[in-house]
């Protein structure tokens, strides 16, 4: 049966003859050519039942045989709902209907056809919805109902791609209109992007006369020597605000669809005009096809999609199609001119396809091809995107666009008719129109952007619109016949139902669109929206303009959710000690963007190894921010609530930031280096926000402030060695003389002091004590070429002192035992600062902080608290976020915030927040653990569980 | 000793080499970065000459006006140390040693601006990103400075990012200029 | 997507800023009830038509700016003043 149904050569067919291109369609094999589209490899093929309709499982042949046929959608190996009437063959591929079970000849939920009348609009509303509790159930019988391919979940990842274009005009669509259109433009200066949804360019013109097709080869050479940028098979799906148009590109070489965000100066709209079907009884059977989709099949892919045909015509295009048959040697049995009053009422034939056709006047014609030629939609879905409400012109039975849009135009047939040196002459000006609002666009954006390349003068004046008006053929209004047919392919829905939910009051054409879901399917209104109308318009006896119609939004076309999300861009911060991690064993965890250690195998021993020898772990993620200006005291009693004018050089100090709403923001220390020069510490999680929260106020509130902040925190390199042989090991790194040297001796670098100094060769290193894990500690600042260096010397140099790394989480096994709370673990976003226990930090008697006010009227409410707490039995480890209740009662009084067995303490130790009632040292409280279970524990007296008097840190 | 210690830069992966240099992604991190920040109307601004936006060369150091009252200098350790000791500090002006805080890359090439606009929201066309020009965007989700500075009239632009990205970020221009044979040079 | 126009940047992506919120004066904070002081916080004059609002160019030139945008069309206009601060909000 090989190509039995192809034609001999076409004169301006698209298939290369030369190249056979086998596939397979639902397991048997067939052939094609270079070119063919999958529809007109299989219709070639004597193919008529492609698919199954969604709710009656009708037999479904091609209608459209475009990008937008509904009755298209097939499965080429693991990609379901492939448009057949647009995706081009290839050898070896796997074609298969879809929603057809068990086989596409014998389907068994044909039978919801039977009762088809009992399915009407609005069926699965009113039958599914009670009892509820079944609703899983009809969930998933509906779910085998519903059309679509099947997905396969094995599917490797494919390539999706996205890029940025800044293009002065983006024409969309490649017909004649937009070609003439974007030729103009890029003559006139722009830089242009032509993007057609098909394959070719050309529009109509390919499937016209040897003149149309000569005007389409005249014009696609010229495009290319203007130099416009032509993106084929490809979709503008969006116009978004300031002319952000998304661009689906399914013809890059190597993704399998990119997404292009172009910023459109100007954007020029030339879809052409979408065939709109006739409803009519039997208008879905298999041998119903509308005029363009048969001249496409005859004329570019030589397929032949009938024997004996009956034309219905209300214009030209329908006449054409006529004269194509009967050239290509189709017989054409009857032409039906509407223009003279004559009508078909319906298509007869057994299930699978066609024999007849029964006219108006009573006859019947024999045929098994009905071609239908009853006018066009306007596709005005961008126009929509940027605000034009179309208006409906009923003596051309179309719609067209309604209000000027300064940097949207439109041109081609969705703008009006006439003949081609009109509609060219329209496009011309057009793109010449664009290119001039483009270049007053590109002037006003290079003189506002102070890195461009200068412009001279004035901004151009913004060209005023004075293109020819383009005539509006006369055409008859053709929606329905006086019988009743299918208006919503894709939704199987049809003029009767729509009629009914009219009747049932759902009658305004937003509320009958969701009762019946006409225009929801994959046609998303393309070919069924104005039928739509026009029906409920015959229903509640008004024109189509009173009616209205829906608002097109995006995508115009789908987008695969690969190209959307594009190539997956998750940024990952390491700091320069990161291969030596990666080489010695580490546990990485992902915090922020940061990969930091989590620990090296066993987090316990580290611990116990740094209590007992010295640690060193690296703290590079610690925000550090540098402060330089003779105002940075000032910039800090803002931001911390407590008071930082006498700060002495040399010196640490610890404070807490507050948001206006008095809730602690962050914490950290920030030291003194010199006289006008310090460096701040944040949070790992609040080193950016910190940063635009301190220029948020020099910016706005205080920029009079001499103050210059700095984000520094990958410069150095952060390393905190602690344990009570640290001192020792620093020791043995620091010069102790010249330039670079430091004193390390308890009485001259005190707990919270700050030097700088030459570290194992490395000058202009920062070193500050400060004791987050409870030891006496030094905190090193590496520049950071030389982190890995500076690491690296120490376990070296302290190798016979136990020297060994420790990770993230015996750093919070530490600090947990000392008690220190963090900002976003043991905080939340309502905590505020008098809850944290640190109220002598609190300073109200300074004239302004961040939170003042809120703080100051929080002092005198009772607030929840910060407390340690530990669980009676020694043993149990209550999991984070476990609630704190009222005995006996499930009243929540708090929680968990933090829990960790202590491997010093050989015990639980946990902080947590409670209500004020039951925060004094000593009160029992309630845990309910993840289990249920009930168990007691015990408010302590510090937050401290481990050295709450800081001997050793201070040591 | 501090001359003995050799710079350990950001970039620690290792590239094939071979492949065409017709666009190549390359290493500068180890040049000398300065940050120096004053008013836009300061001496120090004057002397710097150039302003945000643009870029230029000066005895060997490359002078990027890449933010508002703020500079950044790049260039060999001793031409920019000689920049800083002459700088003007009349008013309040803060110099910060960058070298250590900001990696350093330099993608070369005709098509580079094309590799650009692939993980960039930037006009990197002649008109709004102009040779010498210095702007400051996003690029695969990461904050960077770019500017513009073509080599014997090739295109060619420094892009500094934090230095913890710097790895992160070598590897997403190497891979959206895949399909423009990206090579990765001296690294 | 939106374009801000940043008065150092030119007008750029949106995204490229942190959207800062209608633009108020902050009040004393020793001088203010809560009433106000919460007002300022929390409450916003959300109009249909010109609004004072703040910008913060995070990707670019890392400035606060005042802009005014008509929220029923998105068309900005310049507004002459920095910045102003943020509320609660860091």
């Amino acid at each position: 049966m090989s190509n039995s149904m192809r034609l001999p050569a076409q004169p301006g067919e698209v298939i290369d003859r030369s190249r056979r291109i086998d596939i397979k369609w639902n397991g048997k094999k067939l052939s094609g050519f270079d070119g063919d589209t999958i529809a007109s490899a299989l219709v070639a093929n004597e193919v008529r039942v492609v698919s199954r309709s969604m709710k009656y499982h009708r037999p479904r042949g091609y209608l459209t045989a475009d990008f937008w046929d509904p009755n298209g959608f097939v499965q080429v190996g693991d990609d379901p709902n492939v448009r057949s009437g647009h995706r081009l063959i290839e050898k070896g591929m796997t074609v298969d209907p879809q929603n057809v079970w068990p086989s596409l000849d014998y389907d068994v939920k044909a039978a919801n056809g039977l009762v088809g009348r009992f399915l009407t609009a609005g069926f699965y509303y009113k039958t599914f919805i009670k009892p509820q509790r079944l609703w899983p159930v009809y969930e998933k019988v509906l779910a085998r109902f519903a059309p679509g391919g099947v997905v396969d979940l094995d599917t490797p990842h494919g390539l999706y791609d996205k890029r940025y274009a800044h293009p002065d005009v983006v024409v969309a669509g490649g017909g004649p209109a937009g070609m003439a259109a974007a030729i103009a433009a890029a003559e006139a200066g722009s830089k242009v992007m032509l993007v057609e949804h098909e394959h070719h360019l050309g529009g109509h013109l390919l499937w016209g006369s040897a003149e149309d097709r000569a005007l389409a080869a005249e014009l696609t050479a010229a495009v290319e020597t203007a130099g416009v940028e032509v993106l084929l098979n490809s979709t503008v799906t969006g116009r978004y605000e300031d002319n952000w148009v998304a661009i689906a590109q399914r013809s890059h070489p190597q993704a399998i669809e990119r997404l292009v965000k172009a910023r459109a100066k100007m954007l020029v709209v030339a879809p052409g005009l979408i065939e709109r079907p006739y409803v009519f009884a039997g208008n879905d059977k298999p041998g119903v096809m509308l005029s363009g989709a048969v001249r496409r099949m005859v004329n570019m892919y030589a397929a032949k999609p009938g024997s004996r045909a009956v034309v219905f015509t209300g214009n030209g295009d329908g006449d054409a199609a006529a004269s194509d048959l009967e050239r290509a040697g189709i017989e054409v049995a009857r032409i039906v001119d509407a223009r003279n009053g004559e009508n078909i009422l319906a298509a007869h034939g057994p299930a699978k396809s066609m024999d007849s056709v029964e006219l108006a006047d009573g006859t019947k014609v024999e045929a098994d091809l009905l071609v239908t030629a009853v006018g066009w939609t306007a596709p005005t879905s961008l126009l929509n995107m940027a605000g034009d409400r179309p208006s409906y012109d009923a003596n051309a039975a179309r719609f067209f666009p309604n209000s000027p849009i300064d940097h949207v135009l439109s041109t081609g047939g969705i703008a009006g008719d006439g003949s081609h040196e009109e509609l060219i002459e329209h496009a011309v000006a057009t793109g010449r129109l664009a290119a001039a609002r483009a270049a007053a666009i590109g002037h006003r954006l290079q003189a506002a952007t102070r890195r461009a390349a200068s412009v001279d003068g004035e901004a151009p004046a913004f060209a005023a619109d004075d293109r020819p008006i383009l005539p509006r053929d006369p055409h008859p209004e053709l929606f329905r016949s006086t019988t009743h047919g299918i208006v919503d392919y894709s939704e199987d829905v049809g003029s009767k139902d729509l009629m009914a939910a009219a009747a049932e009051g759902y009658d305004s054409v937003e509320l009958l669109k969701r009762f019946t879901t006409a225009t929801m399917g994959p046609s998303q209104g393309k070919l069924e929206t104005v039928n739509t109308v026009a029906v409920l318009g015959e229903a509640r006896g008004e024109t189509i303009e009173e009616v209205g119609t829906t608002v097109w939004r995006p995508p115009y076309a789908p987008i695969t959710l690969g190209a959307l999300g594009g190539r997956i861009h998750e940024p990952a911060r390491v700091s320069s000690i990161q291969p030596w991690h990666e080489a010695n064993g580490v546990t990485p965890i992902l915090a922020g963007a940061w990969i930091r250690p989590e620990h090296y195998g066993n987090p316990e021993s580290e611990v116990r190894n740094t209590r007992a020898n010295v640690g060193i772990t690296d703290v590079t993620p610690l925000g550090k921010l540098d402060l330089q200006g003779p105002d940075v005291p000032k910039l800090l009693s803002q931001l911390y609530t407590n008071k930082w004018m006498q700060l002495p050089v040399g010196s640490v100090r610890y404070g807490i930031m507050c948001a206006e709403d008095g809730v602690v923001l962050d914490d950290g220390v920030t030291g003194r280096l010199g006289d006008e020069h310090y460096l701040m510490t944040t949070t790992s999680s609040g080193a950016a926000s910190i940063w635009e929260w301190a220029e948020n106020w020099l910016q706005t509130e205080h920029p009079d402030w001499k103050v210059h902040v700095t984000p520094v925190t990958t410069g150095l390199t952060s390393i905190n060695v602690a344990g009570p042989k640290s001192r020792e090991l620093v020791s043995r790194l620091v010069a102790h003389a010249g330039d670079g040297a430091i004193d390390l001796d308890g009485e001259a670098f005190k707990y919270m002091q700050v030097r700088q100094g030459t570290i194992a060769g490395v000058p202009n290193c920062i070193m500050w004590r400060i004791g987050f894990t409870g030891e006496l500690s030094f905190e090193l600042h590496v520049p950071s070429g030389h982190g890995l260096h500076v690491w690296e010397a120490l376990l070296e140099a302290g190798k016979d002192l136990g020297v060994r790394a420790f990770g993230l989480e015996a750093q919070r096994i530490m600090r947990l035992e000392k008690g220190h709370f963090i900002v976003g673990q043991d905080t939340d976003g309502l905590t505020k600062a008098p809850s944290t226990g640190m109220t002598s930090l609190i300073k109200l008697d300074k004239e302004d902080f961040a939170g003042k006010a809120e703080l100051a009227w929080a002092m005198d409410t009772p607030l929840p608290v910060v407390v340690g707490i530990q669980t009676v039995d020694p043993l149990i480890v209550p999991a984070e976020a476990s609630q704190i209740v009222r005995e006996g009662t499930n009243e929540i009084l708090g929680r968990i915030t933090s829990s960790r067995m202590s491997p010093t303490l050989r015990r639980s130790v946990c902080l947590g927040q409670v209500a004020p009632e039951s925060a004094a040292a000593g009160t029992e409280l309630t845990v309910v653990l993840t289990t249920g279970e009930r168990i007691k524990a015990r408010v302590m007296e510090h937050h401290a569980h481990f050295d709450p008097e800081g001997a050793r840190l201070r040591g | 000793m501090a001359n003995a210690l050799e710079f350990e830069s950001p970039i620690t992966k290792r590239y094939p080499s071979g492949g065409s240099r017709d666009l190549a992604l390359s290493d500068e991190s180890s040049q000398t970065k300065t940050l120096v920040r004053a008013a836009d109307d300061s001496a120090a601004a004057s002397q710097l000459g150039v302003a945000f936006g643009g870029s230029r060369h000066q005895a060997g150091v490359h002078i990027i006006g890449q933010r508002p009252t703020e500079w950044l200098l790049v260039g060999d350790e001793s031409a920019a140390a000689a920049m800083v000791v002459g700088l003007d500090r009349t008013g309040h002006v803060s110099v910060i040693d960058h070298t250590h805080a900001r990696a350093l890359l330099r993608l070369t090439g005709e098509r580079s601006a094309d590799v650009l606009s692939k993980i960039c929201n930037v006009d990197f066309g002649d008109h709004m990103t102009p040779d010498g020009s210095a702007l400051s965007a996003s690029v695969a989700k990461v904050g960077c400075d770019i500017t513009r500075d073509d080599a014997s009239g090739i295109r060619s632009y420094r892009i500094a990012c934090d230095r913890s990205f710097a790895q992160y970020l070598f590897d997403a221009i190497l891979d959206a200029g895949r399909e423009f044979s990206l090579t990765a040079v001296g690294a | 997507m939106l374009l801000v126009p940043c008065p150092n940047c030119g007008p750029r992506n949106a995204s490229d800023f942190a959207y800062g919120g209608e633009s108020h004066v902050r009040p004393n904070p020793n001088q203010a009830t809560p009433e106000e002081w919460r007002s300022y916080l929390y409450m916003e004059d959300n109009p249909a038509g010109w609004l004072k609002e703040t910008w913060y160019c995070r990707s670019g030139c890392r400035r606060f700016f005042t802009v005014e945008r008509n929220t029923a069309t998105n068309e900005f206009r310049e507004h002459p003043i920095p910045g102003t601060k943020l509320g609660g909000k860091a």
